[in-house]
């Protein structure tokens, strides 16, 4: 009877750590996306990429390292059609302009990025983490309480650019003619 | 009953005309600059009344350098991904080699040939609305090579440069020329493409920018001073201008008796119609405004592409 009494003690520790690890984790990925929306990351331009992706570095902050490392896709994404990024001379990059140069297009189509920009949502199309994700030392710092870390990630430009266009998001070049 | 159907459904068609119509669509060319082709040694130069003139020999450029031919192709094919397929310039000459040659074998059952003024002949050079002008250079430092790139969209109307792309790529101890020159124009086309994009918005939110050129044949016997119900018809011109330009926007460059020149003159896309519309499609309606009363003026329109038109007043 004791040691059955145990072994379901043991069981509902066991539950609970499991539970309180899942939501710690979803609860650091909510603040992780909170992060993106306000922006809270950084792009570094690493090489011109191949045709028709660019290969940057994205700084992303979370109290879990590999939380940081999955949001760097998320990040490079909303990177490219809110941000941009700055031009790098000693790996050949030039400045890159933001896929939209309405500040307001986030708001405006909500409804679109939400699910754009959920957990697994089609963001993921258009981005894979370069060597296997693996962070090199520099690019792993302890900021306060959280990390800040850097992860090489191509992005796949003109995909995201015709995908964003069919969708009537941005407009193309030949919009109009 | 059946008037009344023909004249909804004539309504219904032209708002259909109007929504589908889509604006003039400016061809572009890629070329190399003219300092590349001094640079390479693409030069060609001729007594011009006694001044040596050096002008660029596209001909031999395209012949003789594999490199410009790999860059063009790759911008080509980039570009025509962005649904904006460029005009060929190598292709291009050779049409009109092509024409030329056809043209002057070309006669009629009866013995007539192809009527050709000097002003057609002097119109025959490969062109196109916009030129992307390409200018590389090589850069060595000990071991290393960089290609420092330059992309220029220039309006070839108005002159303005209205898309940019340039900057040095990384160095490299062992990448070829040719691999180099492919990683600038990846690097620098999505770049060209954003300021030509915003070239265009600018375009559709305030019209199409042209130049418009009034001159006079000496044969006529008026000028641009004679008088109109005391205004000289300078000013009626530039009246007209001010209403049917977009926002009333324009400049007058030069203006004396013979000639006026308008700078920056922005047109609407469309005309009252709802169709397309371009440099010579505006001046048309300039022309008919003189020649209607109380003007009378004949004239003679001739056109440029989509960006330049001239009227010449007093003759056809």
């Amino acid at each position: 009877m004791k040691k059955t009494s145990k072994l379901l003690m043991a069981a509902v520790t066991l539950l609970f750590a499991v539970v309180y690890s899942t939501n710690a984790s979803a609860q650091a990925g909510k603040k992780a996306d909170k992060d993106t929306k306000l922006w809270r990351y950084e792009v570094q331009c690493v090489g011109v990429g191949n045709e028709g992706t660019k290969l940057i570095k994205v700084f992303s902050y979370s109290k879990k390292a590999d939380i940081a490392i999955e949001q760097a896709k998320k990040n490079a994404v909303h990177a490219m059609i809110f941000q941009g990024f700055n031009g790098n001379s000693g790996s050949g990059c030039p400045t890159q302009k933001p896929l939209t140069d309405n500040p307001a297009l986030e708001q405006e189509k909500a409804d679109f990025f939400d699910a754009f920009f959920a957990d697994g949502g089609k963001y993921m199309k258009f981005v894979s983490v370069s060597g296997d994700g693996q962070v090199a030392a520099e690019d792993r710092m302890k900021v306060g309480k959280e990390y800040k870390i850097g992860v090489v990630v191509s992005v796949m430009y003109d995909l995201l650019r015709k995908d964003l266009e069919a969708a009537g998001i941005v407009k193309g070049l030949t919009s109009g003619f | 009953m059946n008037k009344k159907i023909i004249l909804l459904l004539c309504s219904l068609l032209l708002i259909v005309n109007i929504g589908f119509s889509q604006a003039k669509k400016p061809t572009i060319m890629v070329l190399p600059s003219d300092v590349w082709c001094n640079t390479n040694g693409f030069m060609m130069e001729f007594d011009n009344q006694g001044t040596k003139v050096k002008i660029p020999d596209y001909k031999k450029a395209f012949q003789e350098s594999a490199d410009l031919l790999n860059v063009i192709s790759k911008i080509n094919g980039l570009m025509a991904d962005r649904g904006f397929p460029l005009k060929n310039a190598e292709s291009s000459l050779k049409s009109l080699e092509g024409e030329s040659a056809e043209n002057a074998m070309l006669t009629s059952k009866n013995g007539g040939s192809v009527a050709e003024s000097p002003v057609d002949k002097l119109k025959k050079t490969a062109k196109a609305d916009i030129i992307m002008q390409l200018t590389w250079t090589v850069n060595t430092t000990g071991p290393k090579k960089s290609i420092t790139f330059n992309l220029q969209g220039l309006d070839a109307y108005t002159d303005k440069q209205v898309a940019t792309a340039v900057g040095t790529g990384a160095p490299s101890f062992s990448a070829e020329l040719a691999v180099l020159l492919e990683e600038a124009v990846l690097a620098h086309l999505d770049g060209f493409n954003s300021s030509l994009q915003k070239h265009f918005e600018d375009m559709f939110a305030n019209g199409r920018e042209i130049i418009v050129r009034v001159k006079k044949f000496d044969s006529w016997d008026g000028d641009l001073e004679k008088d109109f119900g005391g205004k000289e018809l300078g000013d009626v011109i530039e009246g007209w201008m001010t209403a049917n330009c977009v926002k009333g926007r324009f400049s007058t460059t030069d203006a004396t008796e013979n000639m006026m020149l308008f700078e920056q003159v922005r047109i609407p896309l469309y005309d009252a119609s709802g169709k397309a519309t371009d440099a010579r499609g505006f001046c048309k309606e300039l022309q008919k405004f003189l020649q209607a009363p109380p003007y009378s003026i004949t004239n003679k329109l001739m056109m440029k592409g989509l960006g330049q038109a001239t009227i010449v007043l007093g003759d056809k």
